[in-house]
């Protein structure tokens, strides 16, 4: 009894003791099915940003830091606001112009200039009193302003009652108007 | 500074700051009235004024402008960048706190041929806005005056004439000139009682003198 459980265990002892022949495709088999499974930690970079936003963060700052992330607030809010066109201007810098054309055969009759971005469509002048003089009333805040009528859609003219502008460059007459500060 | 701060709050506000350096370089919408040869040569002399830290509006007004007036689009760039450039001369002489309205005045005086010693002149002497003594210069000359004429008379009124009694002289020497009065000789008159005025102002307000 006792020498076949001897036996027994030098058999199984030798069994065990036999290399294991395991099939040479084996090893990448197993890779391809890991590399396949939807793993948590296989995402995009943009998954781990969206994960990093999701979750919560704890900001420390010295008050040498709180100081800079101000003045860097601060920066980015100047720049913002330095904007090249001009912010609408608050109604009581604005002062009304009234502009006036005589032209007794016009049929219509536009203001354009650096106040409507020479857009011929935007103010157009209404024929008042008699059928040949042209009006029409825009605010303006200070500043120097070239303009004309462009009248019938074809004919340019300067304004007869205003300076004439020297520094036009295209040749079709225009007009100044400056306007002042305050007390103009 | 904290490395959690420089992880989290500096990146945002790099963002902010890319995302607003890429919204200040997008072309004006205006200029799509420009013609598409004209439209990318007007666009980069308006990015390069912006940068230059000039006043863009008036360059893009001084283009629709000429898209308005139907003119060539050769003639439309060369137009912008000379008023770019004359802008450019007119901050160098007014400084770097002139307003938008008073570099465009100031170009206009450059242009009608006062100097820039003139712009600079005029700065010294008057503390408030400059526009309209530099306006009514440019006009002035436009309108024949001599241009050491106009400049002297401006520069003496400039110092404490209000900008209605600066547009009041030039209404004057405009309305002598239409009548037959030599431009200067005009000018030198309108001055002087121009500058009469002004003083009488000047003592009308002052408490207890009569």
């Amino acid at each position: 009894m006792f020498d076949q459980s001897e036996d027994a265990v030098e058999r199984l002892a030798r069994h065990l003791r036999r290399a294991v022949r395991i099939d040479p495709a084996f090893d990448e088999r197993v890779m391809r099915a890991i590399t396949a499974l939807p793993g948590p930690g296989r995402t995009t970079w943009l998954g781990e940003v969206w994960r990093w936003l999701k979750r919560p963060h704890q900001l420390t700052l010295t008050p040498l830091g709180g100081l800079a992330a101000a003045a860097a607030v601060a920066v980015v809010v100047v720049l913002t606001r330095m904007d090249s066109r001009p912010p609408a201007p608050p109604e009581e810098d604005s002062r009304a112009f009234q502009f006036v054309l005589v032209a007794p055969h016009a049929t219509r009759v536009s203001l354009v200039g650096d106040f409507n971005d020479w857009d011929a469509t935007r103010t157009p002048m209404r024929q008042t009193g008699t059928e040949a003089l042209w009006t029409v009333v825009v605010p303006l805040v200070p500043g120097r302003y070239h303009y004309a009528f462009f009248v019938d859609d074809s004919r340019w003219l300067a304004d007869p009652s205003a300076p004439v502008a020297r520094d036009e460059d295209y040749g079709a007459p225009s007009s100044v108007l400056t306007v002042g500060g305050g007390g103009s | 500074m904290t490395r959690a701060f420089s992880r989290s709050a500096l990146p945002l506000l790099a963002a902010m700051l890319v995302a607003r350096r890429a919204a200040g370089q997008q072309p004006d919408p205006r200029l799509e009235r420009l013609d598409a040869a004209t439209r990318p040569a007007v666009a980069a002399l308006v990015d390069s004024a912006r940068r230059a830290l000039l006043p863009t509006e008036p360059l893009v007004q001084r283009a629709l402008e000429g898209a308005t007036k139907r003119a060539s689009g050769d003639l439309i760039v060369a137009a912008v960048r000379r008023f770019a450039a004359e802008l450019g001369q007119a901050r160098d002489a007014l400084g770097s706190t002139a307003s938008s309205a008073e570099l465009t005045a100031g170009a206009a005086a450059l242009r009608a041929g006062a100097s820039p010693t003139i712009l600079a002149q005029l700065r010294q002497a008057r503390r408030e806005a400059l526009t309209m003594p530099l306006a009514v210069l440019a006009d002035l000359v436009a309108s024949g005056v001599p241009v050491d004429s106009a400049a002297a008379a401006v520069l003496a009124l400039a110092a404490r004439a209000r900008d209605a009694d600066l547009v009041e002289f030039r209404r004057a020497v405009e309305r002598d000139i239409a009548l037959g009065a030599p431009p200067a000789a005009a000018t030198a008159a309108a001055a002087t009682a121009a500058d009469l005025r002004v003083n009488a102002g000047a003592r009308q307000q002052r408490p207890g003198r009569p």
